[in-house]
């Protein structure tokens, strides 16, 4: 295994609030990595962070060695990318466009992903309901070859067939020393699909720890190792 | 397939494994589906498939051969020796939770087999 994301005290502030605060996370490669924190939390602003697609922050985040935000860009795919897409276009447009514009995208892989999410693509975009939306996401990120994708709540809001489809296309199109970053506030969902959890919670990484060594050595579930980062001050609003 | 989620999900696809191959549904010498066939079946990450492979291989459950994917052993008593420690393993926990009762071996005995008895009646009277 080899490191791939190296993020060493990050700071990032926005309009005078603190989103994140001295934030450090590793990942190696050939992950799949969960990204648990409330609502809130900063999970988004990390990946946009990761992304490049923010900026203007303090500390450092490099993928494979590199350190600027055009340089990670191309090493990304990002499911936000589709924020600010034409929504009156059809599914079939906005594929070609993504082919245009990125050297990674892979139409042929686009077209199975498509069709293995059964997701008809001469609909328009804002026709879409939450469940195919997320898929047709699913389906242009894992689309674009990278060596590391941010899933940003892929399952949010969506029905229990909607999300099978979606982890059985993660399963099989993640490529082999890919990463994958998947956000999520309700681990149960994907509680099986990871080899490791990063929590978020005030501003920043609280911990980070591999599937197996909490169930090994904590003897508990990540589910339950998750809400007992929450738990301890849950009268204690700030 | 139902994972418990506070055991090691790679632990739990070598029993899942395993259970295959003493009933009969993997035979001795059969391949094994590919990794990430068994990750989409089981839902599973592609490196929890290997790392239990992996040890099964170690255990000498499975035999992996180059580029051609893994095997079932053909050693029938290295797969007794298997099916032996599993239900060892089953008894174990029987035993323990019976003897922290107090009841003695003797009657451990003559409950089971009454429990065996009661069973099989249920299951004539389906």
């Amino acid at each position: 295994m080899t490191e791939l994301l190296s993020i060493e005290n990050l700071t990032y502030r926005r309009n005078l609030r603190t989103i994140l605060t001295n934030l450090s996370l590793t990942l190696n490669d050939n992950q799949i990595v969960g990204l648990l924190g409330a609502n809130g939390a900063g999970k988004t602003t990390l990946m946009r962070l990761i992304a490049g697609s923010a900026v203007n922050y303090r500390g450092s985040i490099s993928i494979n060695g590199k350190n600027t935000g055009s340089e990670r860009k191309s090493m990304v795919s990002f499911s936000a990318q589709l924020e600010g897409v034409n929504e009156n276009l059809k599914l079939i447009k906005i594929a070609d466009y993504f082919n245009h514009v990125f050297p990674d995208f892979e139409m042929n892989d686009f077209e199975k992903l498509a069709a293995n999410l059964s997701i008809d693509l001469d609909q328009h975009f804002i026709s879409l309901s939450k469940g195919n939306r997320q898929k047709f996401v699913m389906a242009i990120t894992l689309a674009k070859h990278a060596k590391l994708y941010l899933l940003d709540e892929p399952f949010n809001g969506i029905d229990s067939m909607s999300r099978k489809k979606i982890v059985a296309s993660i399963i099989e199109w993640k490529p082999e020393d890919a990463t994958i970053l998947i956000s999520d506030h309700h681990v149960t969902d994907i509680a099986n699909l990871l080899d490791a959890v990063a929590i978020v919670k005030d501003h920043t990484v609280v911990t980070q720890k591999s599937a197996d060594e909490i169930r090994e050595e904590n003897g508990q579930s990540i589910e339950t190792f998750y809400e007992s980062f929450y738990e301890e001050e849950g009268t204690k609003n700030d | 397939m139902d994972f418990d989620d506070r055991i090691p999900i790679y632990y739990q696809i070598k029993q899942y494994i395993c259970q295959e191959i003493i009933v009969g549904h993997f035979k001795p010498e059969d391949k094994i589906p590919a990794v990430r066939q068994l990750a989409l079946t089981l839902t599973v990450n592609v490196n929890t498939i290997q790392r239990a492979l992996a040890e099964l291989v170690n255990d000498g459950i499975l035999e992996s051969k180059r580029g051609r994917g893994n095997f079932v052993t053909a050693d029938l008593k290295r797969l007794n020796e298997m099916k032996h420690s599993i239900v060892e393993e089953q008894l174990a926990l029987v035993y323990d939770r019976l003897t922290d009762l107090q009841i003695t071996p003797e009657e451990m005995v003559r409950d089971l087999t009454d429990y065996i008895d009661k069973r099989k009646g249920e299951k004539q009277n389906d």
